[in-house]
């Protein structure tokens, strides 16, 4: 399966499931059981080492980053959202706000906790070529991050950070980083996700009995139901109304929670989309897989790491040919029914890394990509990574005074500026080396 | 943003208040100076002043200059003259910034047209001119924010389609009373080319005031004569100096329905060649209207319209030209309103833009450089059609019969919907990149209109919007109501809007009886569109009256009617 639809792991490897159970096995965090409905939270053993300078442990600030998984910022102003709706309209929204390339899941969750780019936080796109390991995979694994997180910064300044991630893979990557981490169940087979009722319960408790400084939610049933929406191309999107009505409730609850218990006045909640969402139908499938083999430089050299609406291209002939293949395979991917553009990775705008490969290519609005099968790779209807799934919703509420009131902006906002944001707001002084990528909007 | 204080002009709206023997003698005295450098002011600028094209750092002023009484417009007599200008941050010129002389020859018609630089973002400027110590009206103007600035809001004037002989311009008036707007747009059809009685008033074609001179303009001195007349009406007059004009041309500034190789009033064996006539109009466009052509404001190196204008990060707008580049219109049996169902409509080698322009479009919606992309657009884009079929079934059948319009049967084929493979090149470039908050305003088609702008109208709302469309109603042309001979809301023309809303459900408001202008508010939670409209336009002080609002909010891509206007 390509794209967002689940991890793709080499035979053999553990589940980020397994990888966090046996961090619990080993007594590097501890289980915890709390909200009386079967929850598994995990705490780090160890207190992390504090930073120099006073902690700020004492503080009364609150910061909730909710993560409404691929939800389009338009979804926001129909009838089905009037809690989302309505924190947006009373505090600062940034209706230029934008997802980053590759527009997938993991990339742009690690983009909002580092504050940089995938050229220096190692995470260009849910799924890569491994050159290493010679096989395509999910980066799912706690050390594709490779620079620190805001939640690890947080620690050191001795504030509690909490995760609860309804994805598997966003669970894996973000690891052991967090002093408390709900420990994601059920999963749902395929999606590899926890439905938001069991993530907003999960979200409740920690809110309850760990009040973490930071919280970091993910609530994936928009993206996922979008996933599968097959009236998504119609327009009718039956399913996705469903799910955006049903998460927007459940913030609900977290907002009321916030205020009957006093924590409101002390908090930001900054809630965005990590990307967006497009629909295509069976017949608009593009793959290139055939394309690039049926040339006979590039034959049997190219391999692809398709992530939904971008197919990320690594050259692995001689190092010699590596130009020439990189304009051939721009050259030929651009031919291709349903291809928008083919970029040469090391274009400075796309600032993705080399994990990246040697060519991204995106797909046109109404289109996917399903390599390196056309049939079997990609069947889902809705999907994500092109410039077509974008703009994102990026609103920041609360009741604390830094939060400003009934304020748009006409700035551009993205998901690099969670990090500094949420650093700004607790007055961590300093950057990270070589700075924010994203700056704070507050 | 800072509201300016009121300026009046010193011919038109001079009170004087005595009191006392004394007092009446000295305000005599000094009423009788002011009155004689009226009249010289009146001789030297008959034409008032103008700005335009305002930058963070600059704009363009204009004048023109009478020296001789025979130095009438299109006359090419006169001699050569310098002009002195200045420009003060205050309305007495205390605070002068930039000063200089222009130097204009009868080669130029004796105008004068210059790009001021060196101005600070947002801010408003006052500027005259003088000749021989005489000086001119004030006018005053406001540059654009600073690149990177975050304006609160911007607010405009918008308008189009002014026939002299229709009626007066109590329109402009309407834009010159109002203290309120930062720039005004106009879409094209500033002037018309007929002869009197050739285009009037009503379904007669009356004229209230007959155009000069009195024949279809079609060499350079007729063009130059035209503009020059129109530059005499007081209200125009008051507009222009009231705020910086932003303008583009549509068909009438030189012929109607004119292409890229022709027009429909352009008859070669009577009028030679059409693209000498364009050149002419453009030449006299050139210098007769505050506007950077080919990206200066110099005469003669080119005329190219086509340009961006960006307001800090709220707004950028894309000034199209639709008439120097395009294809031959399809031809039709039968005339707007009927719809036609000529295939060609969509034939892919028909173009409204040309590909230079569409390529120049699809980068300014993509470098996303402003939230509001707002597209100065002379003609309409919003599809209006009858019997639209999903593309579902349009596209198989084409492929093998190519037998329909890509978007239903189209009631004018001189809008986008003759184009309508440039519409859809440029809808799906929106949608392939997410281009957000694409906002076009549009003038010629006399009638006001707000609109989304559906990917398939067949299947909208579900086939999802790329923008939406602000249309203004014309200043005097004649709409649907003029054109039927009847009176406003009546049967016939409530017949015809009611056709095509049912027709067209993307099409949210439509007025084919008034006259009048438009108000655009931008802010970062919305756009709104404000339509005022006039009395009767035979009568010169003709009131004026708010009509109706459209809003977007950002992101939406569909427009709602609101409550009341802004900013009154």
């Amino acid at each position: 399966m390509s794209g967002c639809a689940g991890g793709r792991r080499p035979a053999g490897e553990p589940s980020p499931a397994e990888v966090g159970a046996n961090e619990i096995a080993t007594g590097r965090r501890t289980l915890l059981k709390l909200g009386g409905a079967g929850l598994a939270f995990s705490s780090l053993a160890a207190q992390p080492a504090l930073a120099a300078g006073a902690p700020l442990k004492d503080t009364k600030k609150r910061a909730y980053v909710l993560v409404v998984d691929g939800c389009l910022p338009e979804e926001i102003d129909g009838a089905l959202t009037p809690n989302l709706r309505q924190l947006r309209a009373n505090g600062l929204r940034f209706p230029r706000a934008r997802s980053m390339p590759i527009m997938e899941t993991i990339p742009n969750h690690v983009m909002m906790m580092t504050g940089v780019r995938p050229d220096r936080s190692g995470v260009p796109s849910n799924t890569i070529y491994d050159r290493k390991r010679g096989e395509v995979r999910t980066m799912e694994r706690p050390d594709d991050i490779k620079v620190d997180t805001v939640i690890e910064r947080l620690n050191r300044h001795g504030l509690r950070t909490g995760t609860v991630l309804s994805k598997d893979y966003l669970y894996g990557i973000f690891g052991g980083r967090a002093t408390d981490r709900w420990e994601p169940f059920p999963l749902l087979p395929v999606t590899e996700h926890a439905p938001d009722v069991f993530t907003m319960r999960a979200a409740l408790a920690m809110l309850d009995d760990l009040d973490p400084h930071l919280m970091f939610v993910n609530l994936g049933d928009i993206d996922r139901f979008g996933h599968s929406d097959v009236t998504g191309p119609l327009g009718v999107k039956a399913l996705r109304r469903l799910a955006l009505a049903d998460t927007d409730a459940l913030i609900g609850t977290f907002l009321d929670r916030l205020k009957s218990t006093g924590k409101w006045r002390d908090s930001i909640v900054i809630v965005l989309a990590d990307h967006s969402m497009d629909w295509s139908t069976f017949d608009r499938v593009v793959s290139l897989q055939s394309t690039m083999d049926g040339d006979a430089l590039l034959r049997g050299k190219v391999q692809i790491a398709a992530n939904g609406g971008a197919d990320l291209l690594y050259w692995t002939g001689p190092r010699a040919d590596h130009e020439r293949a990189v304009a051939r395979m721009r050259e030929l991917a651009v031919k291709v029914p349903g291809v928008l553009s083919a970029h040469d990775r090391r274009s400075p705008s796309l600032r993705l890394g080399p994990q990246a490969g040697d060519v991204v290519v995106y797909c046109k609005a109404g289109w996917r990509f399903s390599d390196p099968s056309p049939v079997t790779d990609n069947p889902i209807p809705g999907n994500h990574g092109h410039p077509a799934t974008r703009a994102i919703p990026f609103f920041i509420g609360g009741g604390h005074p830094m939060v400003p009131r009934h304020r748009a902006s006409s700035t551009i906002a993205s998901t690099i500026d969670v990090a500094p944001t949420v650093a700004r707001f607790f007055g961590l002084r300093g950057e990270p080396q070589g700075g924010w990528d994203g700056r704070s909007r507050l | 943003m800072t509201a300016p204080t009121s300026l009046s002009s010193p011919v038109r709206r001079r009170t004087v208040i005595a009191t006392g023997a004394a007092g009446a003698t000295l305000t005599t005295v000094a009423s009788n100076r002011r009155a004689d450098a009226a009249a010289a002011s009146r001789r030297y600028f008959q034409h008032g002043v103008a700005s335009g094209d305002p930058l963070p750092d600059a704009a363009v002023i204009w004048t023109r200059l009478t020296p001789t009484p025979a130095s009438r417009p299109g006359s090419g007599k006169g001699p050569r003259a310098e002009v002195e200008w200045e420009v003060a941050s205050d309305q007495r010129f205390r605070r002068v910034v930039r000063r200089g002389t222009f130097t204009t020859t009868a080669a130029r018609d004796h105008t004068v047209k210059l790009d001021v630089t060196g101005l600070k973002p947002a801010t408003w400027y006052h500027y005259r001119f003088a000749y021989r110590g005489v000086r001119s009206r004030v006018g005053r103007l406001r540059t654009a924010p600073a690149v990177g600035s975050s304006p609160r809001y911007l607010r405009f004037g918008v308008v189009s389609c002014a026939n002299w002989q229709a009626g007066y311009f109590a329109a402009y008036r309407g834009l010159a009373e109002r203290d309120d707007l930062h720039a005004v747009i106009h879409l094209g059809d500033y002037l018309y080319e007929y002869e009197p009685g050739g285009y009037g008033y009503g379904m007669d074609d009356r004229d209230i005031r007959p155009h000069d001179p009195a024949h279809e303009m079609v060499s350079l001195a007729d063009y130059r004569r035209r503009h020059a007349q129109y530059k005499t009406d007081p209200d125009l007059q008051d507009a222009h100096a009231k705020y910086p004009w932003i303008v583009t041309w549509d068909d009438h500034e030189v012929t109607n329905d004119q292409w890229k190789n022709g027009a429909e009033n352009h008859q070669p064996r009577r009028e030679g060649d059409y693209r000498r006539r364009r050149a002419r109009a453009h030449r006299a466009y050139d210098e007769w209207m505050p506007v950077r052509m080919n990206g200066t404001a110099e005469l003669g190196d080119g005329d190219r319209l086509y340009r961006r204008l960006t307001f800090g990060n709220l707004a950028e707008f894309s000034m199209l030209d639709l008439r120097s580049y395009r294809t031959e219109q399809v031809e039709t049996l039968l005339p707007f309103p009927v719809p036609t169902t000529e295939p060609a409509v969509s034939d892919p080698d028909n173009t409204i833009t040309g590909a230079a322009q569409l390529r120049w479009l699809k980068q300014a919606l993509t470098r996303d450089q402003s939230l509001w992309k707002v597209i100065g657009n002379p003609v309409m884009i919003a599809p209006l059609a009858i019997n639209a079929l999903p593309d579902q079934v349009v596209v198989p059948v084409n492929d093998l019969l190519g037998v329909l319009p890509d978007d239903g049967f189209p009631i004018n084929v001189d809008q986008w919907d003759g184009y309508t493979r440039d519409r859809r090149e440029v809808f799906d470039h929106i949608k392939d990149h997410q281009v957000q908050n694409a906002l076009f305003i549009t003038g010629d088609i006399h009638s006001g209109w707000a609109s989304d702008l559906p990917y398939d109208a067949a299947t909208y709302p579900l086939s999802g919007s790329a923008g939406v469309e602000f249309v203004c109603t014309s200043v005097t042309s004649n709409n649907l109501k003029d054109q039927l001979g009847v009176p406003a809301r009546s049967a016939p023309t409530r017949a015809v809007e009611a056709a095509i809303l049912v027709n067209n459900r993307h099409i949210k408001y439509l007025n084919f009886d008034d006259h009048g202008f438009s108000v655009l508010d931008l802010t970062a939670k919305r756009a709104q569109m404000d339509w005022f409209i006039i009395g009767d336009r035979a009568v010169k002080d003709t009131r004026i009256r708010y009509s109706t609002s459209f809003a977007t909010k950002v992101g939406t891509n569909r427009v709602t009617q609101v409550s009341g206007p802004v900013g009154r």
